[in-house]
């Protein structure tokens, strides 16, 4: 019987006897008068707060798209706001579900999401790129699975072997493995800026979970050197079209061939540039009427940044590191490893996003594709990250129930 | 317990990393754009969310001096397309298609344009309303077809509309695709014309569009000023009409040029460089040259230089196509070229003995002749080793008084005058008259005389020079420098500075500037211009210049026939350019007319023969128009037309009294008592003496009588034929002298007319060869 198995069944039993013995136990079933009981409030708070902003700022940022392109100005609020309700639905559902059976699925899961990533090669291509599975009009992008998967996969593993992560055969070598073979993957979509998230995904959670620093700096230089190989090999060649007119956004001029290329960074540039302290006033912006395109996805925070101004982007910043303090509390509460690490995994994921987000529409990493969670438009992955937060939720819930 | 030790420190470490260099990182990154960059950027942003729209200003209408519309800007439109809209190759192609046939253009091309990711491909510019429905109707197929209303649009423009076509064509100009003057008046006044083009500031969204949200900024174009000319466009038109027959009567082949200006304020009536060009269509060349220029052949390579007759042998097929279409397209530039050039300004000629006046008013100016001076002509004059023929010669004039010698246009005598006036003084005179200046008329393209230089100093003589300078040979001036000198010979002496446009007025028709005239100095004296003004009249009844009379009008003027170095047309004959200046009336004088042939090639080149006629018929036609007052000598009371009163219904005796008085003899026929009909009928032209018959009876109105042949007599043998056959005879041409005979009528002999038909017979003169 694997680790994994018995921490699972440890769980159930738990469950069982607990919610015979008590009152309060029994409300920790699953009740609609009851669903607030043992979760964490502060940071249950915090995600309503930034999905209610988030999605009024995606409203705000779309709709000129939606009146121009889609002839409804409110295309995308309407889908934005029936996948936040079922969000919240399932995000609630999973903080009932006892995390640990995620411990036990961890290799399946990890498993089916390499076979999303290869399925996900013979869908037909979408602007030259394999990433998105459908089931009729409603797609998810396998690498919203893999992020997952692997995250999953580091907590179970490291929880697991906690006592031999300082090896290299335990500690280095399945990280690695996993990282390797998910990225190989990722390059047959191709899906760089997912690449790069989940190297820091697995990087860090190699690092909480107690590997050896040497590990982390050789690796450093070894993906370093990888880089150049495919750089050298030519695979790179989307990538760099990508990076082509990287932090150049400003420099073109209207002859140059990167202007085009370099059209929506300079555009929200020029958003974020409009906003200035305060920011033009809510729904103010300009830069969405189709100068910025696609305002509603990546580069929603530009338009954020133009009509809410450094304030209002700072404060929303602010709730994402509260956020992000608070799943790191909620994760070192976790009364098992595998729920630390998970919820580590889990919240730096969202930290991780947000950062880079920012950092591709500011041109200062090349324009690749990473969304900005509770805000960029897609149901997919709105419904995939609240089942994420789901998850931190069922860690808080459970470390709250022992301690009470 | 390190595993969790470790964890716990390394997970701080890691919520350290993330929140002070990520977050730290992320919100330096937006304080910099935000609070550093902040102007700069939202300066870039809002220049890209601005649309700065162009909106054309009407240009200026030119008018007449009448208020008559020479030149005006209609609302035309341009085709604009937003290929950036298109879907699809099956939405471009319907669409390059559509175009193609609706503005006839090239569909392969359309559909490259299509193909741009552009919201902005002019297509096509100055459409006129007819296209324009027909693209609003593909506007609204695309609406209904592919919702796709904002691929085309048109934009307001306007287009130059002449509504006299060739009239005036040299004066007025043309203007070019931008709405710019190119030539002409349209090119001189371009900057009154054009207006202030304006603007429209609106925000826009990122296809160009207009934003939800208002902002919005209008910078009214300012409509162009218009023009008021001085130039007359029945004056214009009646130039026009005769020019034209003359240069075809003549076989004239390098155009003809006629000048009408008011002598005391220099403003220009008319003026015409004939035939000038269709101005609505200005790059067109006529059926007859397109013809001469698709001639082109080896022979012409050959002749014209582009290949010598050696090289022509060894020529290969596509080195001669291409020289021959070289060739062709420099002779439709050539074409083009000689077209709108305003050859009454930019052409020099030797003015030839129209000169004569300004050397005789030159020499009277001086106080050099009186009443006694005596010249004397053999039919040549020797000087040095040159002989200079007088155009009777080999008979000559023999002793002239200055007047005589104008008269007689003698060469000899000429030359002795212009000995007395002397080089100095023959050049300072040129000067104050104008010649050696330009005249600043506000036309383009004025060129420069060119008068002799001795020894590198300007103006200075050589020995023969004054000799032939004093008949107007040898020195070369403009058209218009000639008439602005014989208006101040008329006009009291008073050099004046000629133009066209009288009045500026803004676009609601105020005027913002009347153009005054300016004088620039005074020549002659006014007696010495009272003497000229009288043997110049004197000149046009009895001189050389009497084929320019005109009866009642009191025409002063001088012919002129000059020889011309070249032989422009390649014939072998020598080319020549007749004309002739004069002015009216004679004793108060108004305005000046210049006439002038360049190579008259029918045989006629005397400018008595064939610029003066066309003088005449301008002149008859033009002076009365303007008003000018007829002042008719007893004689010519008696050839003047009149209308027919009316005598119908009158009783015969009634009838009889009342033509009486009105000057015309009386026929009666039939045995009525009533006038049941006259002819002339009431209102019709009749001689002022002439025979009114009237009718009493339906039978007596059958009668008819025969018209006779009244060609080759005098004008009182033509008046005695017409009343013995009981018609009545209108006289036209030239009839102030005595050696008038007519040429033609108007009812062919033989004809079978009613008693008292008005026949109109033409009279002319014998040339004078000056």
């Amino acid at each position: 019987m694997s680790t994994s198995e018995q921490a699972a069944r440890r769980a159930r039993s738990y469950a069982r006897s607990s919610s015979s013995s008590s009152l309060r136990r029994q409300k920790t079933r699953f009740s609609l008068f009851s669903i607030g009981k043992g979760i964490d409030v502060p940071f249950v708070l915090l995600i309503f707060v930034l999905l209610a902003v988030g999605i009024t700022m995606m409203f705000s940022a779309s709709y000129p798209n939606a009146y121009y392109y889609q002839g409804d100005s409110y295309y995308y609020l309407k889908r934005q706001l029936l996948f936040a309700a079922i969000g919240i639905a399932i995000m609630f559902a999973v903080s009932f579900l006892d995390y640990h059976y995620y411990h036990r699925f961890a290799a399946v899961i990890l498993g089916a999401s390499y076979v999303a990533l290869v399925l996900v090669l013979f869908m037909p291509a979408v602007n030259g790129v394999h990433r998105w599975i459908g089931v009729g009009t409603f797609g998810i992008q396998a690498s919203e699975i893999s992020k997952f998967a692997i995250i999953l996969f580091l907590a179970h593993w490291g929880s697991r072997y906690y006592d031999r992560m300082d090896t290299f055969r335990y500690g280095v070598v399945p990280g690695l493995g996993v990282f390797a073979s998910t990225a190989l993957l990722l390059l047959l979509e191709p899906h760089y800026s997912c690449i790069v998230i989940i190297a820091l995904l697995t990087v860090i959670m190699l690092f909480v979970s107690g590997i050896r620093m040497k590990w982390i700096v050789i690796g450093g230089v070894g993906l370093a050197f990888i880089v150049i190989l495919l750089w050298v090999t030519g695979m790179l060649s989307y990538a760099m079209e990508r990076m082509e007119g990287w932090g150049q956004a400003l420099v073109v001029d209207r002859s140059s061939e990167l202007w085009d290329t370099t059209w929506q960074t300079r555009n929200s540039l020029y958003a974020i540039g409009s906003g200035g302290l305060f920011g033009l006033g809510l729904g103010q912006s300009r830069q969405k009427y189709l100068y910025l395109p696609e305002p509603q996805n990546d580069f929603i925070f530009a338009i954020v940044c133009e009509e809410l101004g450094l304030v209002g982007a700072v404060i929303i910043l602010l709730i994402f590191a509260l956020l992000v303090w608070r799943g790191v509390i909620i994760s070192l509460r976790a009364r098992d490893r595998f729920g630390k690490l998970l919820g580590i995994g889990l919240i730096a994921h969202i930290g991780l996003q947000v950062i880079l987000n920012i950092l591709v529409i500011t041109d200062w990493l090349p324009n690749t594709g990473i969304s900005l969670p509770f805000f960029s438009y897609g149901g997919s992955s709105l419904l995939m990250l609240m089942f994420e937060m789901g998850v931190v939720l069922s860690v808080s819930r459970s470390a709250n129930i022992e301690k009470s | 317990m390190g595993a969790t030790q470790r964890l716990r420190r390394r997970t701080v470490w890691l919520l350290i990393i993330i929140l002070a260099v990520g977050f730290g990182a992320v919100i330096t990154r937006l304080a910099y754009l935000q609070l550093v960059r902040g102007e700069d950027l939202q300066r870039r942003a809002v220049e890209q969310q601005l649309s700065d729209t162009t909106v054309s200003a009407k240009r200026g209408t030119i008018y007449d001096t009448n208020g008559k519309i020479l030149a005006q800007s209609a609302s035309v439109w341009r085709v604009v397309m937003a290929p950036a809209y298109f879907d699809n190759d099956e939405q471009r192609r319907f669409v390059a298609s559509r175009l193609a046939s609706i503005l006839d253009l090239d569909e392969e091309e359309l559909f490259e344009d299509t193909q741009q990711n552009t919201y902005y491909v002019s297509v096509k510019r100055k459409i006129e309303s007819e296209e324009k429905e027909q693209i609003l109707q593909l506007q609204n197929e695309l609406e209904e077809k592919y919702e796709k209303s904002s691929i085309l649009s048109l934009l307001d423009d306007y287009k130059r509309y002449y509504p006299y076509s060739q009239l005036a064509s040299s004066v007025i100009g043309f203007t070019g695709s931008d709405d710019q003057g190119l030539s002409g008046i349209e090119y001189q006044y371009d900057e009154y014309l054009t207006g202030t083009p304006g603007r429209i500031i609106a925000a826009q969204n990122g296809i160009q569009t207009d934003m939800p949200f208002d902002y919005n900024q209008n910078i009214d174009a300012v409509d162009g000023n218009s023009l008021v000319l001085t130039i007359d466009e029945t004056v214009q038109s009646i130039i026009e009409k005769y020019m034209k027959q003359g240069i075809a009567d003549n076989a004239v082949y390098n155009r003809g040029v006629c000048i009408i200006m008011e002598v005391h304020n220099g403003e220009v009536i008319g003026m015409a460089s004939v035939e000038g060009y269709d101005l609505n269509n200005p790059f067109e060349i006529s059926a007859e040259d397109q013809q001469e220029i698709a001639s082109i052949d080896l022979n012409y390579l050959i002749s014209n230089g582009y290949v010598t007759d050696e090289k022509a042998a060894t020529l290969s097929n596509e080195e001669l196509d291409e020289l021959i279409e070289t060739a062709r397209s420099e002779a439709e530039s050539a074409d083009l070229a000689r077209n709108w050039r305003n050859k009454a300004i930019s052409d020099t000629y030797y003015p030839g003995s129209v000169f004569k006046m300004i050397t005789l008013s030159m020499a009277l100016e001086e106080g050099v002749v009186d009443e006694d001076s005596r010249f004397g002509c053999s039919g040549a004059f020797q000087l040095y080793t040159d002989e200079i023929r007088c155009h009777v010669y080999p008979s000559g004039h023999g002793t002239q008084t200055y007047a005589e010698c104008l008269w007689n246009s003698c060469n000899p005598g000429f030359i002795q005058i212009g000995q007395l006036v002397g080089e100095e003084k023959f050049w300072d005179y040129y000067q104050a008259f104008g010649f050696s200046e330009k005249t600043g008329i506000d036309l383009p393209g004025e060129s420069d005389d060119q008068f002799f230089d001795w020894e590198g100093e300007e103006g200075a003589m050589g020995p023969t020079d004054l000799a032939v300078a004093s008949f107007g040979q040898n020195f070369s001036i403009t058209p218009i420098q000639m008439i602005t000198a014989c208006a101040a010979v008329a006009n009291g002496g008073e050099l004046v500075q000629p133009h066209v446009v009288k009045q500026i007025l803004d676009k609601d028709g105020n005027v913002i500037q009347n153009i005054s005239t300016d004088t620039k100095r005074q020549v002659i004296s006014t007696s010495v211009s009272d003497e000229m003004r009288e043997i110049l009249e004197e000149n046009a009844i009895h001189g050389s210049g009497k084929n320019g009379y005109i009866a009642g009008y009191r025409i002063a003027g001088k012919t002129g026939t000059s020889e011309k170095l070249v032989d422009s047309n390649g014939d072998g004959i020598k080319d020549y350019i007749a004309s002739y200046c004069g002015f009216a009336p004679a004793n108060d004088p108004q305005y000046a007319c210049l006439v002038f042939f360049d190579t008259p090639t029918s045989g006629n080149y005397y400018g008595s023969v064939v610029s003066a006629p066309v003088f005449t018929s301008i002149m008859s036609e033009v002076l009365p128009y303007l008003e000018v007052v007829a002042q008719y000598t007893d004689d010519e009371l008696a050839n003047i037309d009149t209308t027919a009163g009316s005598y119908t219904g009158l009783s015969v005796a009634d009838a009889t009294r009342q033509a009486n008085s009105d000057g015309f003899d009386v026929t009666i026929k039939g045995d009525g008592s009533t006038v049941l009909a006259q002819n002339p009928v009431t209102g019709a032209n009749i001689p002022m003496n002439g025979t009114i018959v009237l009718y009493t009876d339906e039978e007596s109105s059958t009668e008819k009588v025969t018209v006779p042949d009244m060609i080759g007599y005098s004008v009182s043998d033509v008046n005695y034929i017409a009343a013995s056959y009981g018609i009545n005879v209108s006289v036209t041409g030239t009839v102030s002298s005595t050696d008038s005979t007519s040429v033609s009528q108007s009812i062919e002999s033989g004809t079978e007319v009613a008693p008292g038909t008005v026949v109109t017979v033409t009279f002319s003169t014998g040339g004078i060869n000056d």
